[in-house]
């Protein structure tokens, strides 16, 4: 990520890049949430979520990205493996084994009967870890110049 | 002309709430409806500048069909060149003008420019005021910036002043 060093316009790929960015994004989200009965899951939804980063990364610079998402992507991953570890841990006070997952109808206001499961979760927590790792090796090789 | 879609979707979910249909055809049969009071009340948004804004989107309508026809004879007029027994084409890059005012708006016009085949955006300034185009044959280059001009950048201009 060169400094002051442009010497072309790049209108026409920034312009671009942030119209897709947002489907990426809300792609990934689907990806993510179809992880149960669909291919998909927090792996690949995470990864999707930082390709779309990389792609903003690529039309603009690595100051701009950290302006616009101030995230400390160590932080990330390590908010991911907590939750995934809680997620493990929650079963033992209920007297099942480590990772045992709970799940039940409830009736949400607005949404109508939904099921929900701890799995989500522990995707949730993998997703986060993909972010943060992915986004960290990129940008520890980016701005060692 | 943000605002007189955020209305038209408000009224939509109004619909919705009052027939207490929550599907998409209640939605769609709302916003139908929506569309026609804004109609009727299209002076209203006079002093804001730009009118109804459903005439907006059908400029940009019209832009996608005079699009989709530039593809399709340009597509040919390529196909005529490169099944023809001898090569002659002149290419060459020129400048073209633009006046339009905003980024989105070049990038727009670029991409219209560069997937009409026979034509291809190599850079664009700093100041975002001259495009420069590789054009595959262009023994008039006058003829190709009046082209350009009368098919994208005026439909462009109607549709986003």
């Amino acid at each position: 990520m060169k400094q002051n060093s442009k010497r072309v316009n790049d209108v026409i790929l920034q312009t671009a890049s942030i119209i897709i960015f947002f489907i990426i994004v809300i792609f990934s989200i689907n990806l993510f949430f179809a992880g149960h009965y669909s291919p998909g899951g927090g792996f690949i939804g995470g990864l999707m979520t930082s390709a779309a980063l990389v792609l903003l990364l690529l039309a603009f610079d690595s100051n701009t990205l950290s302006k616009v998402l101030p995230i400390d992507y160590r932080l990330m991953t390590a908010t991911g493996l907590l939750i995934a570890l809680a997620t493990g841990l929650h079963s033992l006070f209920f007297d099942r084994p480590f990772l045992t997952h709970a799940y039940g109808k409830f009736d949400l206001p607005l949404l109508g009967e939904q099921t929900l499961h701890t799995a989500i979760a522990f995707d949730l927590g993998v997703y986060l870890v993909v972010i943060g790792v992915t986004m960290t090796i990129i940008q520890t090789i980016g701005e060692s110049e | 002309m943000a605002y007189q879609l955020l209305i038209n979707f408000f009224l939509a979910f109004i619909w919705m709430f009052l027939t207490g249909s929550f599907t998409s055809s209640g939605f769609f049969v709302g916003y139908i409806l929506g569309l026609l009071i804004l109609f009727m009340m299209r002076r209203f948004f006079r002093s804001g500048g730009g009118g109804f804004y459903f005439t907006r989107v059908w400029r940009l309508f019209k832009l996608l069909l005079i699009f989709i026809r530039e593809l399709f004879l340009a597509n040919f007029e390529v196909l005529r060149l490169v099944l023809s027994p001898t090569l002659k084409v002149q290419p060459g890059i020129f400048r073209y003008e633009t006046t339009l005012d905003k980024g989105w708006k070049v990038s727009l016009l670029s991409m219209l420019i560069t997937l009409t085949p026979g034509t291809l955006v190599v850079q664009v300034s700093k100041d975002n005021s001259v495009l420069y185009i590789h054009a595959l044959n262009m023994p008039d280059k006058d003829a190709l910036r009046k082209d350009i001009y009368d098919n994208f950048e005026s439909s462009i201009k109607e549709a986003t002043e």
